[in-house]
C-alpha cells in the first residue's frame, strides 16, 4: 500500500493536516472574545480609560488570528463533500444540518457584527458598540457548540440507526445530546478560554519583563489570573469526566491512550503505565515505567477496579486504532499541561496574595514572569494534543461503530489529492510562520496609551462619516 | 405526506438559491473590487478599495459557508456528488479565497504592500474563476451513476463552455465591483469605476447572449425544456426585460448617477439567477439528479427549516444594519488609529 497512491490516507492526512493548522487561530479568538467582552465591560462600568485602551490593543492580535481563521476554515467545510462524499451522503441528514446551523446561528452572527466591533468605534454609541462585541464572543462559543456537537456524535451517534448505508435520524434533540456531548462542549470551551488567558498573560508578563507598561499590563495579567483561578481546575475535572466517558463509550481509545495491551479484570488493583514505549508488532511496551495499584485510583478514586478495563488484544487489528504510540503521548502530554498551568495559578495566587504583584514588585518577579512567558503556547499544543487522542483515537471508525474511516472516502484520483495536501502544507506554513510575524509585531509596537477615548455620555456617537481620505500614515516602501 | 415530500425539497432549493444569490451579489462586488485592484497602480487607490471591504468581505463570504452547510444538509447526495467532481475548481476558489481573506489582514500590518496586493487580487482573480468553472460545469451536468454517484474524470469540468461561463462571470464581477465603487467613492477614482462599468457592462453582456445561444444549442435537454410552455413563455419576459435593465445601466452610467448603477446591476443579477434557477429546477445536478431524489429525509428538512427559516430575516436583519453603520464614502485607514 504506497502511501502517495492511497486516496484514504491522503485525504486523511489532509484533514488531519488542514484542521491541526486551522485549529490555531480560533483557538485564540474564540476565548479571546469573552476577554474583550471583559475588559469593554469594565471600562462601560468604570470608564477607566486603560481598560477601553485595552480593548482596542487586544483586538489587533484578535482581528489578524480571526482573518486567519475564517480563510484557513473554509476547506474545512467543504472538505467533507470534496474528500469525504459517501460519507457526506450517509450523514447528510444530521451532521450536514448541524453544520448548517453553525453557519446561519454562529459564523454569521461573528461576521456580521464585527464589523461594527472592529471599525464601529466613532460610528456607533459605546453601548451599541458593546452589544456588538457580546454578539462576536456569543456567535464565536456558538460556533464551539455546534462543532462540538457535531464531532461528539461522530465519537458516540445517537437518535437514529444505519439504514442501508444511510443514517436515519428517529429524534434530532436526542442526536443533538449524545452521550459525548455535554462533557466535550465544556471541554473544549474550557480550552479555549485558558488558552487564550495563558497567551494573554505570556504577553502581559513579557512586557512587565521588558519594563514596557508595567502598570497597564499588570491590569491584563491580574484579569487573566482571575479567571484562571476558575478555569485551571475546572478544565482538569472535566477532563476526568471526558476521559471516564471514554472508558465507558470507546474502551479502544482508551486502551489506546494508556498503551494497555492486556485486560484488566474488575475486583483487583491495575497498574498505570507512566510512560512507555507501545510497540504495535510485539502488542507489549518495549520499556515502561508503572505506578503500582494506579489505574483504579485514576478511574474510580479507589484501589480496585469495579469494571474491568479491556487491553487492546480484545480486538482484532482492524477494529481498534493504531498509532498507540502518538494517542498515548498525545494523552500525556494534555494532560501534563493541563496540571502545569494549574500549577502556575497556584504559585501566581500565592505571590498576588503576599503582595509581590502590585505594580512596584511586580517587575522583581522574574521567575514566575519567564514562567508565564513559556506557558503562552501551552494551551495551543494541549489541545492540538487533545484533539489528536479524540480522533486518531477512533480510528478506525469516522462515524463510531458505524461507518469505516476507510469506507467514508470519496473516490479520487491519489494525485488531485497529493497537489492539494500538498498546497495546504505550504499555504498554511507560511500562513502560520507570516501570523507569529506580525502577531509579534503588533506586540513590539505595544499599545498606544494615547489613544483618545470616545465619550460615554453623548448619545450621539462621537465623529460619523468622515468625508476625507486620511492616507495610512505608516512607511509605504512599495508605493510607486 | 406526498405533498410535503415534494414541497420540502422545492423551498429548500428556494434557500439555496436565496443563499446563493447573496452571496453571488454581495461577495461578487468584494471580488470584482478585488480583480480591479489589479489594474490599479497607485497605492493609495488601491488601499482605498480595499478599505471599503474592510468591514462587510467575511460578512459576505460567510453567505458561502452557509450555502454550503445548508446543501450538506439538505441534499447530501449533491454536496458530496458535486463537490468530489469538482474537486479542482472547488480548491481553486477556496485557494483563491484564503489569498484574498489573509491580504486584507497581513497587508495592515506589513511593509511589503506589493506581495499582499497580489494577494488581493489574484486571490479574486482565482476564487472568481473557480466558482465560473463550476458554475459552468454544474449547468452542464455532471457525469452520475443512478445512484447519483459521481463517475466522471477528474478533467471533465474543463471546455469551451465552462471557460466561457467563468469569463463572463468574471466580467459580472468587475461590472458589480465597479457599481460598487461609484456607490462609496469620489473624484478621479469614481471616474475611473464609470469607464471601467461601462467596459465590463458590455463584455458580460456579450458573454450572457453567447451564453444563452449556446446553451439550448449543445444541450437538447435544455432546449425541448426551454421551448415547450409554461418555460417558453418565462423565456421569452426575461431576453427583453435583460435588454431593459442593460439600457437603463448604460444610462445611467452615461449620466454619472452615484446610485442607480449598482442598483441595476443588481437586478441584472437577480434576472439573471431567476433564469438559471429556471433551467435548473427541478434538478440539483441537471439533468440527472432532481432535488427530490438528492433530499434529506423530510424529517432533516423539517428541523433545519425550524433553525435556519427563523433566522433568515436576523441574519438579513443585522447585515443590513452593519451596511447602515457603514453607509457613505469610504475614508481614512480601516483601523481608526
Amino acid at each position: 500500500m504506497d502511501l502517495l497512491s492511497n486516496t484514504v490516507a491522503l485525504s486523511r492526512m489532509q484533514f488531519a493536516l488542514t484542521a491541526i493548522f486551522h485549529m490555531l487561530w480560533p483557538v485564540l479568538t474564540t476565548g479571546m472574545a469573552i476577554y474583550l467582552v471583559i475588559v469593554e465591560g469594565l471600562w462601560l462600568k468604570t470608564r477607566n480609560p486603560d481598560y477601553y485602551r485595552h480593548a482596542r490593543f487586544w483586538s489587533k492580535l484578535y482581528v489578524l488570528n480571526f482573518g486567519i481563521g475564517v480563510a484557513s476554515g473554509l476547506p474545512m467545510e467543504f472538505q467533507f463533500g470534496t474528500n469525504w462524499a459517501p460519507f457526506s451522503e450517509a450523514v447528510g441528514d444530521f451532521f450536514g444540518s448541524i453544520l448548517g446551523f453553525e453557519g446561519a446561528m454562529a459564523f454569521m452572527l461573528e461576521a456580521g457584527f464585527l464589523g461594527i466591533m472592529l471599525f464601529g468605534w466613532g460610528r456607533v454609541h459605546p453601548v451599541i458598540h458593546y452589544l456588538a462585541t457580546i454578539m462576536v464572543a456569543f456567535g464565536a462559543n456558538l460556533s464551539t457548540f455546534w462543532i462540538l456537537v457535531a464531532n461528539s456524535w461522530l465519537q458516540s451517534p445517537a437518535g437514529g440507526e444505519m439504514v442501508n448505508g444511510k443514517f436515519m435520524v428517529s429524534d434530532y434533540f436526542q442526536a443533538i445530546a449524545n452521550p459525548f456531548m455535554v462533557k466535550s462542549v465544556s471541554h473544549m470551551f474550557f480550552a479555549t478560554l485558558e488558552t487564550s488567558l495563558f497567551v494573554i498573560g505570556g504577553i502581559s508578563a513579557w512586557y512587565i519583563l521588558n519594563n514596557r507598561q508595567q502598570a497597564f499590563f499588570s491590569q491584563s495579567l491580574k484579569i487573566v489570573l482571575a479567571a484562571a483561578i476558575a478555569v485551571t481546575p475546572l478544565q482538569i475535572y472535566i477532563g476526568h469526566l471526558s476521559a471516564e466517558q471514554v472508558a465507558h463509550y470507546q474502551p479502544t481509545k482508551l486502551a489506546a491512550m494508556e498503551a494497555k495491551w492486556d485486560t484488566s479484570p474488575a475486583g483487583q488493583p491495575a497498574d498505570w503505565s507512566l510512560l512507555a514505549i507501545p510497540s504495535e508488532t510485539t502488542q507489549t511496551n518495549k520499556w515502561e515505567i508503572t505506578i503500582p495499584n494506579g489505574l483504579g485510583y485514576i478511574l474510580e478514586f479507589k484501589k480496585n477496579l469495579s469494571e474491568p478495563v479491556l487491553g487492546l488484544k480484545e480486538w482484532a487489528p482492524s477494529d481498534r486504532p493504531r498509532m498507540v504510540g502518538l494517542i498515548y503521548y498525545a494523552f500525556r502530554i494534555m494532560s501534563g499541561i493541563g496540571f502545569f498551568l494549574a500549577g502556575l495559578m497556584l504559585w501566581s495566587v500565592l505571590q498576588w496574595l503576599l503582595g509581590n504583584l502590585s505594580t512596584e514588585k511586580i517587575g522583581q518577579q522574574t521567575w514566575l514572569l519567564r514562567t508565564w512567558i513559556f506557558a503562552a503556547p501551552l494551551g495551543y499544543i494541549a489541545v492540538e494534543s487533545g484533539w489528536i487522542v479524540r480522533c486518531v483515537g477512533r480510528q478506525p471508525w469516522t462515524l463510531y461503530g458505524q461507518i469505516r474511516t476507510a469506507d467514508a472516502a470519496s473516490q479520487l484520483p491519489a494525485s488531485n489529492v497529493l497537489t492539494s495536501l500538498t498546497l495546504f502544507a505550504v499555504v498554511y506554513s507560511i500562513l502560520f510562520v507570516a501570523t507569529l510575524y506580525f502577531g509579534s509585531r503588533i506586540i513590539r509596537q505595544g499599545p498606544n496609551l494615547e489613544l483618545p477615548v470616545p465619550g460615554l455620555d453623548n448619545q450621539t456617537a462621537v465623529e460619523t462619516e468622515p468625508a476625507t481620505f486620511v492616507p495610512d500614515q505608516r512607511p509605504l516602501e512599495a508605493q510607486q | 405526506m406526498d405533498a410535503l415530500v415534494h414541497f420540502l425539497p422545492q423551498v429548500w432549493f428556494v434557500i439555496l438559491a436565496l443563499f446563493l444569490f447573496l452571496y453571488v451579489m454581495l461577495d461578487g462586488f468584494d471580488l470584482g473590487v478585488g480583480i480591479l485592484s489589479l489594474t490599479s497602480s497607485d497605492e493609495e487607490r488601491r488601499s482605498l478599495l480595499m478599505t471599503s471591504l474592510g468591514n462587510i468581505w467575511d460578512a459576505n463570504e460567510t453567505w458561502l459557508v452557509l450555502m454550503g452547510g445548508a446543501l450538506f444538509g439538505a441534499f447530501p447526495l449533491a454536496y458530496g456528488t458535486i463537490l468530489s467532481a469538482l474537486y479542482i475548481p472547488i480548491f481553486m476558489m477556496i485557494f483563491g479565497l484564503i489569498f484574498r481573506a489573509v491580504a486584507f489582514e497581513f497587508r495592515e500590518h506589513s511593509q511589503r504592500k506589493l506581495l499582499w496586493n497580489f494577494a488581493f487580487g489574484a486571490g479574486s482573480f482565482l476564487a472568481a474563476l473557480g466558482q465560473g468553472f463550476a458554475l459552468g460545469s454544474v449547468i452542464e451536468g455532471i457525469a452520475v451513476d443512478e445512484a447519483g454517484h459521481f463517475i466522471g474524470s477528474t478533467w471533465d469540468w474543463l471546455d469551451w463552455r465552462s471557460l466561457l461561463v467563468a469569463l463572463t462571470l468574471i466580467q459580472g464581477y468587475v461590472l458589480i465591483g465597479s457599481t460598487y465603487l461609484i456607490l462609496k467613492t469620489e473624484g478621479d477614482l469614481q471616474k475611473t469605476h464609470f469607464r471601467t462599468a461601462k467596459l465590463a457592462a458590455i463584455t458580460t453582456v456579450i458573454g450572457a447572449i453567447l451564453i444563452t445561444i449556446a446553451t439550448p444549442i449543445v444541450y437538447e435537454a435544455v432546449r425541448t425544456r426551454l421551448f415547450s410552455p409554461p418555460l417558453v413563455y418565462v423565456f421569452a419576459v426575461i431576453p427583453v426585460l435583460g435588454v431593459v435593465l442593460v439600457g437603463l445601466l448604460l444610462r445611467s452610467l452615461n449620466q454619472e448617477e452615484e446610485v442607480t448603477p449598482f442598483i441595476w446591476t443588481i437586478l441584472i443579477f437577480l434576472l439573471t439567477f431567476i433564469g438559471l434557477g429556471l433551467i435548473v429546477f427541478p434538478y440539483i445536478i441537471p439533468t440527472q439528479i432532481t432535488i427530490y431524489q438528492a433530499a434529506a429525509s423530510p424529517s432533516a428538512l423539517v428541523f433545519m427549516l425550524t433553525f435556519i427559516g427563523v433566522l433568515i430575516p436576523i441574519m438579513l436583519f443585522y447585515n443590513i444594519y452593519n451596511y447602515v453603520v457603514f453607509r457613505g464614502k469610504v475614508a481614512g485607514s480601516a483601523y481608526g488609529e
